[in-house]
C-alpha cells in the first residue's frame, strides 16, 4: 500500500513548526524539503518536483493564498495542504477556493497533519475515476451502489455506504476522526462525544462479521485504518 | 355608565398613577379635599355662630318693643310684625295668663320654650297656626304685666341657605382647583412614564447581551437623563470589563492550544514507541484522550468567541431544513440506538426554506441532539420535530431527561455553566457539556434568532425550541 518515497515541500515561516512538519513527514517515509517564505516556496513550487506541498497561510513576500493562486494558474496541480492560524469558516472557504486541497489549522497534531498528507498523495496517485473499490474479500460496487464481503451481500444504510468508501478510498491510511467526519458528512465542526466511533462501530459490525478477518482497525489515540491486519 | 367608567377609573388608578408625579398629584389632592372641607366647617360655624347672634339680636329686640307696648296695642303690633314678614321667617303668638289663644300664627304654646324672656334653640320648630311646622328655630317668650304670654320664634333656615351657598361656593372652587390638577397630574405622569418606557425599549437589547446599546438622553437634561447617563457611564465600564475578560480567557485558550499540541504530540510519539505489549501503552493513551479533551474544549471556546465575532454573513444562502434535519438524525441515530434511546425525527411534508449559514445551522442542531443524548437516560426518548409558524419554521428537541430547572435555563446558554443536577454526579462528567449550548447560543445570536427551554409536554424532560424566525 505504501506510495513509496514522496517528495513533499513544506513552506512555513515559523521555525519550531516547520522543524514539527519535517520530522513528523520524514519519520513517516517521505523526503522534506522545507522553505521559509513564499517567493522562494513558489519558484521551487513552480517547478511541480512534488508530490505534496504543506503551505502556511501566513507567509513573508507571497502570501499562502496568493501563492496557490498563482500555482494553480501556472498548471501546477501538487495537491496543496494549507495550515492557517486562521480557523474561522470564512478563511477556511477562502483558502480551499483558491486551489487548496485542504485546510488544517494552528495549531495541530502532527499526527492529524501527516494523515492528511498521505490522503493527498493518495488521492495523486489515484487512477482515473473509479467504479469499483476493493480491499482483500471486500468489495464496493459504486455503480449500483452495493458492497459485498467474502462473496456475501452486506445491507448497508446509505451513509454507511458512503463511510465505507471514504475508508476503502483510502485504505491503508490512518485517517482522524475530524477527517472522517469532514469527508463523509462535509462539516468542518466537532460533533462531540463519539459519534463517529458509533457510526464506525456499526459499520464494523456489518463489514467485519465474526469469523472474518477485521478489516477496519481502530489506531489508537489517532483514529482507523481500513485493510489487513497490522 | 359604569362601562364606560371601569377602564377609565382602572386606567386612572392603574400604574400611570404608581409613577412618582401621579402620586404626589394624588397625594396633594387628597390634602387639598381634606383642608377645604375643614375650611368650610369652620366657615361654616362661624357663620352660623353669627347668624344665630343676629337673630338672638333681632329676637331681643322684637321681644323688649312688644313687652314694653301696652297691652291694647299689643294685637295690633303683632299684626304688623305679621304684614312686614313677608318670608314666613317669624312666627309668633299671644295667649293669656290661662294660656288661651288670642293672636298670631301660633296657636299652641310650645311646651318646650318656658316663657323666662331668654332665648332658646328649638331643634324641631313649633306647629303653626296653618299646620305647618318651623324648622329649626330660635324662639322667646315673655310674660307681661296682665300675665299674657308673648311667644316668638324665628326659623333659621336662613342660615341653612347661607350655609348651602357657602357650600356650593366651595364645592365650585374645588371642582375648579382639583379638577385641573388631576387633570394635569395625570397627564404629567404619562409624561415621564413615556419615557421610562422608551428607556425600557432600549434597554431590552441590552438585556439580551447587546452590549452597544446606550439609553436616549433627552436634550431637557432632567433628573432622567441623568440617571440614564448614570447608567450609559455603567454600562460603558460594564462592556470594557466584558470585553477584557473575553480577550483574557481568549487569550488563555490560544495561549495553551500550542503547549497542549505539543504534549500531545510527545505523548504520541511515546505511545508510537513503545511496544503493544507494555502495559504502560494505556496510561499513555488514556492522557492522549485526555488532552484530546482539553483541546476540545479550547477549541469550543475559541469558536464560541469566533462565532461572536462574525459579523458577515457570507455563508448564509437558503438553506432546506428538512434536509439538514434528516442528516443530523442519520448522524445522531446511532449514537442515541446505542444508549438504547428511541430518537424520532417527525418532519411535516413541506417546511419553508430559511435564510442561513446552513453548516451552521447543523452545528447549532448538532450540539442540541448532542447535548440532549448526554442527559436522556438509557430507555429515554429523543424527538426532533419541526413545525412551519406563521413567522418561519420553528425546531424542537425534546428529550425525557431530568429537565432543566426554570431558574437555570437562561443560564445553561452561558459558558462552562453546569446545571447543579450534575455537579458532584460521576454520570455528568461529559466533556465539552458547558460549551455546546453555548455554541448554539452564538449561532442564533448570529443569525437573529431564538430558542427557548422549557419543560417537554407531560412528564419530565427538556423541550429547546430553535425558533428560525428574524426578530428583525
Amino acid at each position: 500500500m505504501l506510495v513509496g518515497m514522496a517528495k513533499i515541500l513544506t513552506i512555513e515561516d515559523d521555525v519550531l513548526t516547520a522543524r514539527e512538519i519535517v520530522a513528523e513527514l520524514t519519520n513517516n517515509g517521505n523526503d522534506v524539503e522545507s522553505v521559509g517564505n513564499g517567493h522562494e516556496g513558489l519558484q521551487r513550487a513552480l517547478t511541480g518536483a512534488y508530490d505534496a506541498i504543506t503551505l502556511d497561510r501566513m507567509l513573508p513576500e507571497v502570501d499562502g493564498l496568493t501563492l496557490v493562486t498563482e500555482l494553480r494558474r501556472a498548471g501546477i496541480d501538487t495537491p496543496v495542504l494549507m495550515i492557517s492560524a486562521l480557523s474561522d469558516v470564512d478563511a477556511r472557504v477562502r483558502g480551499l477556493r483558491a486551489g487548496g486541497d485542504d485546510y488544517l489549522t494552528k495549531p495541530f497534531a502532527p499526527d492529524e497533519m501527516a494523515a492528511r498528507v498521505e490522503v493527498l498523495l493518495r488521492r495523486r496517485h489515484a487512477a482515473a475515476p473509479e467504479t469499483r473499490l476493493t480491499v482483500n474479500d471486500l468489495d464496493l460496487d459504486l455503480i449500483a451502489r452495493t458492497a459485498r464481503r467474502n462473496g456475501a451481500t452486506l445491507e448497508l444504510l446509505p451513509i454507511e455506504f458512503h463511510l465505507l468508501e471514504f475508508l476503502m478510498r483510502n485504505s491503508g491510511q490512518v485517517l482522524t476522526r475530524s477527517m472522517i467526519f469532514e469527508s463523509v458528512w462535509g462539516y468542518n465542526f466537532n460533533p462531540g462525544t463519539n459519534v463517529i466511533d458509533v457510526h464506525i462501530a456499526r459499520l464494523r459490525r456489518k463489514v467485519d462479521a465474526e469469523g472474518l478477518p477485521p478489516l477496519i482497525h481502530t489506531v489508537r489515540g489517532r483514529g482507523y485504518c481500513m485493510g489487513d491486519a497490522q | 355608565m359604569t362601562r364606560l367608567e371601569t377602564p377609565l377609573l382602572a386606567s386612572l388608578l392603574s400604574e400611570r398613577w404608581r409613577s412618582s408625579a401621579g402620586r404626589l398629584i394624588l397625594l396633594y389632592g387628597a390634602f387639598f379635599l381634606a383642608w377645604t372641607v375643614l375650611l368650610i366647617a369652620m366657615i361654616d360655624w362661624q357663620t352660623y355662630r353669627y347668624l344665630e347672634h343676629v337673630v338672638d339680636e333681632i329676637l331681643e329686640q322684637r321681644v323688649a318693643y312688644l313687652s314694653a307696648l301696652d297691652r291694647d296695642k299689643l294685637p295690633g303690633a303683632l299684626a304688623m310684625t305679621a304684614a312686614i314678614d313677608l318670608r314666613g321667617v317669624m312666627s309668633f303668638g299671644l295667649f293669656d295668663a290661662d294660656g288661651r289663644y288670642l293672636a298670631g300664627n301660633i296657636d299652641k304654646q310650645p311646651l318646650e320654650l318656658p316663657a323666662d324672656g331668654a332665648i332658646h334653640a328649638l331643634a324641631n320648630g313649633v306647629a303653626r297656626i296653618d299646620g305647618d311646622r318651623t324648622g329649626p328655630s330660635r324662639g322667646v317668650s315673655v310674660r307681661i304685666g296682665d300675665g299674657s304670654r308673648i311667644v316668638l320664634v324665628r326659623t333659621m333656615t336662613v342660615i341653612d341657605r347661607v350655609d348651602i351657598i357657602i357650600r356650593n361656593g366651595f364645592t365650585w372652587a374645588l371642582s375648579l382647583t382639583l379638577i385641573p390638577g388631576l387633570l394635569g397630574g395625570f397627564l404629567l405622569a404619562r409624561g415621564s412614564l413615556k419615557r421610562v418606557r422608551r428607556i425600557e425599549t432600549s434597554v431590552m437589547p441590552i438585556m439580551r447581551g447587546d452590549l452597544g446599546t446606550r439609553l436616549p438622553i433627552s436634550e431637557r437634561r432632567d433628573e432622567v437623563d441623568m440617571l440614564s447617563s448614570i447608567v450609559n457611564r455603567m454600562l460603558d465600564r460594564i462592556e470594557t470589563l466584558l470585553e477584557e475578560v473575553k480577550s483574557v480567557s481568549d487569550n488563555i485558550a490560544h495561549d495553551l492550544r500550542t503547549p497542549l499540541t505539543r504534549l500531545r504530540a510527545q505523548l504520541y510519539r511515546l505511545q508510537r514507541d513503545t511496544p503493544q505489549d507494555d502495559t504502560r501503552g494505556t496510561t499513555i493513551e488514556r492522557c492522549i484522550a485526555d488532552t484530546d479533551n482539553l483541546l476540545d474544549r479550547f477549541r469550543a471556546l475559541l469558536r464560541i468567541s469566533e462565532l461572536e465575532d462574525i459579523r458577515r454573513r457570507a455563508g448564509f444562502g437558503e438553506v432546506d431544513l428538512r434536509e439538514k434535519l434528516q442528516r443530523v438524525h442519520e448522524l445522531f441515530s446511532p449514537v442515541a440506538e446505542d444508549k438504547r434511546i428511541v430518537f424520532t425525527l417527525e418532519l411535516p411534508a413541506e417546511l419553508t426554506t430559511v435564510l442561513a449559514d446552513g453548516d451552521l445551522l447543523f452545528e447549532a442542531i448538532s450540539n442540541l441532539l448532542d447535548n440532549a443524548i448526554k442527559f436522556t437516560p438509557t430507555h429515554g426518548r429523543i424527538a426532533l420535530q419541526a413545525v412551519d409558524e406563521k413567522a418561519g419554521p420553528r425546531i424542537d428537541v425534546i428529550d425525557s431527561g431530568p429537565g432543566i430547572p426554570a431558574a437555570e435555563r437562561e443560564a445553561v446558554l452561558q459558558r462552562f455553566y453546569r446545571t447543579k443536577l450534575c455537579r458532584n454526579e460521576h454520570e455528568c462528567e461529559a466533556p465539552g457539556f458547558g460549551l455546546g449550548l453555548s455554541i448554539v447560543a452564538a449561532i442564533i445570536k448570529l443569525h437573529d434568532y431564538r430558542i427557548e427551554i422549557a419543560d417537554a409536554d407531560g412528564g419530565t424532560g427538556t423541550r429547546m425550541s430553535l425558533y428560525c424566525q428574524p426578530s428583525a
